[in-house]
């Protein structure tokens, strides 16, 4: 904490007056003094410069998210169809939905398909940092071309993938079959309940792993080459300095990785929207999907809210503590 | 002391080499191939598509589909809009996520923990039920169909990850280095800006990159806020060639290939800097 | 003050000036006093063209929609009216609809399918009286266009065209196979598909999904009416699982028998989304399918080889006869609207036999007839295809047949409760009695929440 020259003394006796950083000399000098002193007390030394630098931020937030998740809420707990008024209702929605057998599935799939997905986006992200970290050439031109896929629009992904499914004129199925002679016939990618939700984690993952792939490079590449060398020189086999090295180093990028991706992997919705729409039979319904469904083909926005908002307390829980257990271990 | 490498080194290091080699190569295959795919098909005729007939290489190569989006589509006005969006929302989001990362990574005021701890709580609303109220929201603000509707709500999405992003990139600047930027005279805001913000670029360049993607292949905002024909973003122009159960596959992949491959180009040569970007920790100069 | 305001309105219009600049000089000359204020909105209608928003139904047939919005376009600079055109089709239709009506800024109008005005009565206007007058014009409505118009004996429609799902059959290969049009599901199109297919080829006799799709929940209503059965019975009750479990049952078997027992249909059916059958048929590799105009377009439209081969027929049915789901696109208006009597002058002007005949000519059968007037149109003489178009159109039947259209039908219809009920058959392993009883209790909960509506 710099203290600065003091300033020139606004005050008739001439004394001078530390404001930057301390406390006053005399604290009972003048009130407009006495009021800054307060205010910097309560709000904290900075509170000028930093209410203004996230004013703009918490402007958007409360505008733009804050306001209609507010809202979003009291939908939630309202009976409403479109173009009519909302009608209180409590938690009626919410408790319907607990033993609604079409939730409860879609429940687990959402949980089946992000747990799946996370975990193997986690192996391949992980795989491409380290390969991406070790004695190759053209490593920026590999690293590049690994990104294209979070990089593409997933819709356009989507149904690129929905093409190349497709059972008879799809290139998978022609790969499997004429090419490669692995199948005798093609396989129904997205039409058997056990291929379809394999699918859609394979889209999902073939999507996102980049992201974890070079997170993980980042975290890896900030970690000081001494330690490995150390590790080395103690007789440490490969498999142990990544076990000992590499995954404390980059443990905290993993775990706001890992937790960034369950979230989105949670929510997302084009996928498995534009590949099966949560057939067959609702094999690959989640809840994402299933929000949908109820908002525009049933109609009924509160319960659709409902369905969405329903996982967002233990979601949000879980942010909050793990957030507090990085800033706590953050260098300050 | 020259220490040479003793054979079992160098062998190890070879085969730990082939095996990276062989792990990138397969990468590389799964990552390609469907981005291939799209392109042959681009170029693939109508009646080509329907068959299995050289599934690989357009037989014969047919630019119609090219020819068709950009001649008889409003593909360029889709782009045009896109880039003006994308452009703007991102230079928004990565300047308030700035300003709101530095203020929590280094400003002591009150609420300063509370909200950098929930920076990332945003993103747990799904986008695929806040669009109604939000639109509602848009709409009351007189912004509804129109561009600056869409650059005032993308950065509800893009700005928690900037912000985050930056706080750690701000945290990983030694506070030595604004304290002697101070002592020599400058203001705080001066130290920022003189000091912080050039050895933050690499973190506002990968901001940047991240923020631009998400607004560039952005769909359902689009597709709701904005009625006009005119205004349309390339994500939502591009579904416009799935009519019901008519896709213009064709169509579909060739605007698909434009839309991504500048994208792409742009990451190939930042993706350095990206990867800087998200490096947090390392100590400069 | 009036006529630098007007100055600047005129400017605005002409594009000269941008909304925010007009604005901001308007606030200055009327120093924001509110006799200002008031002299700006009192000129504002007056001054600035009035706009129309119109969301038009983005169709397969390109051609028409070129038609459509070139005749808007004629009206609107007949009538000196900015008219803002939208276009939406099946998949982010309901999408802009919700988030609009709740945003409270719907366009004007909007072009609809059946279940439009079901929907969105609660912001839709009563156009009874336009309604009544177009349809004496033109002969009167066709019976199912009628009920499917009218709620609570208000007009909210104004019906436009019917686009009805046919009998698509492989001519050529029925004929080198001496085989005849099948008329009944089970056994006729049983015998043909097994006669007519050639597994190895990868050619199949029928192709038709049960999954999540327009595709699925057209058929599975209307195999459910072939049998005698349905969702809901003449008062328009649940009967889904109850009063026609029977019947719905052997519908629902049969259904289910023609992917997993007769061996008829190619394997990923179940993955099928609307676009499946459409590009299988054209690819070569199926010998019949139930799809709308859209496959008969896109094959005529592009000179497919297979569009001479192929035959359009009516639906096959079953014991209680035949059965197809009704179509019938229309014109709404919103209550919001403030340019009402604009928007129905230019329905009026799109739905006058010269303006509909301009469409119709390049339909492809799309626009079927909703008036008894233009059921005689020689268009659908035009083509031999045609015929069984236009007769699907004339023995149609509303959703909640041989109950009422509700709005309960809607939303069950909606949510996909009948497909999601085969599915639960064909991948789930449920029974057709079990999946049926599973269906009917969310049926009856769409029933007790929407009421007999």
């Amino acid at each position: 904490m710099a203290t600065v020259a003091p300033s020139p003394s606004p005050l008739p006796s001439g004394e001078r007056v530390r404001v930057r950083g301390g406390f006053p000399v005399e604290a009972a000098v003048q009130p407009r003094v006495r009021l800054e002193v307060t205010l910097r007390r309560v709000l904290g030394p900075d509170y000028r410069m930093g209410f203004l630098f996230v004013a703009p931020i918490v402007v958007l937030v409360l505008a733009l998210v804050a306001y209609p998740f507010c809202y979003a809420v009291y939908l939630s707990m309202t009976r409403k169809y479109v173009g009519m008024a909302p009608v209180w209702v409590g938690f009626e929605n919410y408790v319907r939905l607990t033993y609604d057998g079409f939730f409860q599935r879609a429940a687990i799939n959402s949980f089946i398909f992000t747990f799946a997905s996370v975990g193997i986006k986690l192996v391949l992200g992980m795989g491409m940092a380290l390969v991406l970290t070790s004695k190759i050439r053209f490593r920026s031109f590999w690293t590049g071309v690994l990104l294209i896929p979070w990089v593409a629009p997933t819709v356009v992904s989507a149904l690129n993938f929905l093409w190349i499914f497709d059972y008879s004129l799809g290139v998978l199925n022609y790969l499997l079959v004429n090419v490669f002679g692995v199948l005798n016939r093609g396989v129904g990618w997205l039409s058997e309940p056990n291929t379809a939700m394999s699918s859609v984690i394979g889209v999902n993952v073939w999507r996102g792993f980049p992201f974890f792939g070079i997170s993980f490079l980042a975290g890896m590449k900030a970690i000081p080459g001494e330690l490995y060398e150390a590790a080395a020189v103690d007789g440490a086999t490969v498999a142990q300095r990544f076990r000992y090295v590499t995954i404390p180093g980059i443990r905290n990028i993993m775990m706001i990785v890992i937790l960034l991706s369950t979230i989105w992997t949670f929510n997302d919705f084009a996928i498995i929207y534009i590949l099966t729409k949560g057939g067959p039979g609702g094999a690959t319904m989640v809840l994402p999907v299933l929000t949908y469904e109820i908002a525009f083909g049933a109609q009924r926005l509160g319960e659709a809210i409902a369905v969405a908002l329903y996982m967002l307390p233990p979601l949000a829980f879980v942010i909050i503590v793990l957030s507090n257990y990085m800033r706590k271990g953050r260098i300050r | 002391m020259i220490v040479r490498k003793g054979r079992s080194t160098v062998q190890i290091e070879r085969t730990q080499s082939a095996v990276s080699y062989a792990i990138l190569v397969t990468f590389l295959l799964l990552v390609i191939f469907p981005f291939y795919w799209m392109i042959v098909t681009s170029f693939k005729g109508e009646t080509q598509m329907r068959s299995l007939v050289s599934m690989f290489w357009p037989s014969p190569f047919a630019t119609e589909n090219y020819e068709h989006l950009l001649g008889k589509t409003e593909f360029v006005s889709w782009y045009k809009n896109s880039i003006i969006v994308s452009v703007s929302s991102t230079l928004l989001a990565t300047a308030i996520g700035t300003l709101g990362a530095y203020a929590m990574a280094r400003l002591k005021f009150l609420g300063r923990a509370f909200m950098a701890s929930t920076v990332l709580i945003t993103y747990l609303v799904p986008p695929s039920i806040l669009f109604i109220p939000l639109y509602a929201q848009i709409r009351n603000l007189g912004l509804s169909d129109s561009l600056t509707g869409l650059i005032a709500a993308y950065p509800s999405f893009t700005v928690p990850f900037v912000t985050w992003l930056l706080m750690g990139y701000f945290e990983s600047i030694p506070v030595e280095l604004e304290e002697s930027a101070m002592i020599d005279g400058a203001t705080r805001f001066g130290a920022f800006r003189r000091v912080i913000l050039p050895l933050a670029a690499p973190g506002l360049l990968a901001s940047g990159l991240y923020a631009f993607t998400q607004a560039w292949n952005e769909f359902l905002y689009a597709l709701v806020f904005i009625t006009n024909v005119k205004l349309r973003t390339l994500p939502v122009g591009l579904s416009t060639f799935i009519t019901g159960d008519v896709y213009g596959w064709g169509y579909l992949m060739a605007g698909a290939v434009l839309t991504t491959l500048p994208v792409i180009a742009a990451y190939i040569y930042l993706q350095k800097y990206m990867v800087e970007g998200l490096t947090a920790g390392s100590v400069k100069g | 003050m009036d006529t630098r305001l007007k100055h600047l309105a005129e400017q605005l219009d002409a594009g000269l000036i941008a909304r925010r600049e007009f604005l901001r000089k308007a606030a200055v000359i009327t120093g924001g006093t509110a006799a200002g204020l008031h002299a700006l909105r009192g000129m504002a209608p007056a001054q600035a063209k009035t706009k129309l928003r119109v969301w038009l139904f983005k169709s397969f047939v390109t051609a028409g929609n070129d038609v459509l919005a070139k005749q808007v376009e004629t009206w609107a600079k007949d009538k000196n009216v900015d008219v803002e055109m939208d276009w939406a089709t099946f998949g982010d239709r309901e999408q802009k609809f919700v988030a609009a009506i709740e945003a409270g800024n719907p366009p004007d109008l909007a072009e609809m399918n059946i279940w439009g005005p079901l929907r969105y009565k609660a912001a839709l206007r009563d156009v009874s009286k336009m309604a009544g007058e177009v349809a004496k014009s033109k002969g009167g409505l066709l019976p199912f266009a009628e009920r499917a118009m009218k709620s609570d004996g208000k007009f909210l429609g104004v019906a436009r065209y019917s686009m009805t799902t046919v009998f698509f059959i492989r001519k050529d290969i029925m004929e080198a196979k001496g085989l005849k049009v099948p008329k009944v599901y089970d056994p006729d199109v049983v015998e043909f598909a097994k006669k007519a297919q050639d597994p190895a080829k990868d050619l199949y006799g029928f192709g038709q999904t049960l999954n999540r799709s327009d595709d699925g929940d057209g058929f599975m209503d209307n195999i459910l009416w072939d049998y005698g059965g349905g969702v809901w019975d003449k008062d328009g009750k649940p009967a889904l699982g109850t009063a026609f479990l029977k019947q719905n049952t052997a519908a629902l078997q049969f259904a289910v028998d023609t992917i997993k027992k007769h061996g008829i249909q190619p394997p990923g059916v179940m993955g099928w989304t609307d676009v499946s059958n459409n590009e299988s048929y054209m690819a070569g590799k199926l010998v019949t399918t139930n799809n709308g105009a859209s496959l008969y377009f896109a094959m005529v439209s592009k000179k497919h080889e297979l569009a001479p081969k192929t035959l359009c027929v009516l639906t096959p049915g079953g014991p209680a006869g035949s059965f197809v789901g009704s179509s019938c696109y229309n014109w709404a208006v919103f209550q919001k609207s403030q340019r009402a009597e604009l928007a129905e002058d230019l329905i009026l002007y799109l739905e006058d036999e010269k303006r509909f005949n301009e469409y119709l000519q390049v339909s492809v059968g799309q626009a079927g007839p909703v008036y008894k007037g233009r059921v005689d149109n020689p268009y659908w003489k035009s083509d031999p295809n045609f015929d069984a178009m236009l007769q699907n159109i004339l023995r149609c039947v509303n959703l909640g047949h041989p109950g009422p259209m509700t709005t309960a039908a809607a939303e069950v219809r909606g949510q996909k409760i009948l497909t999601d009920m085969a599915g639960r058959v064909v991948v789930g392993g449920l029974s057709a009695e079990a999946a049926l009883k599973e269906a009917h209790a969310r049926v009856e909960e769409v029933y007790k929440i929407r009421g007999k509506a």
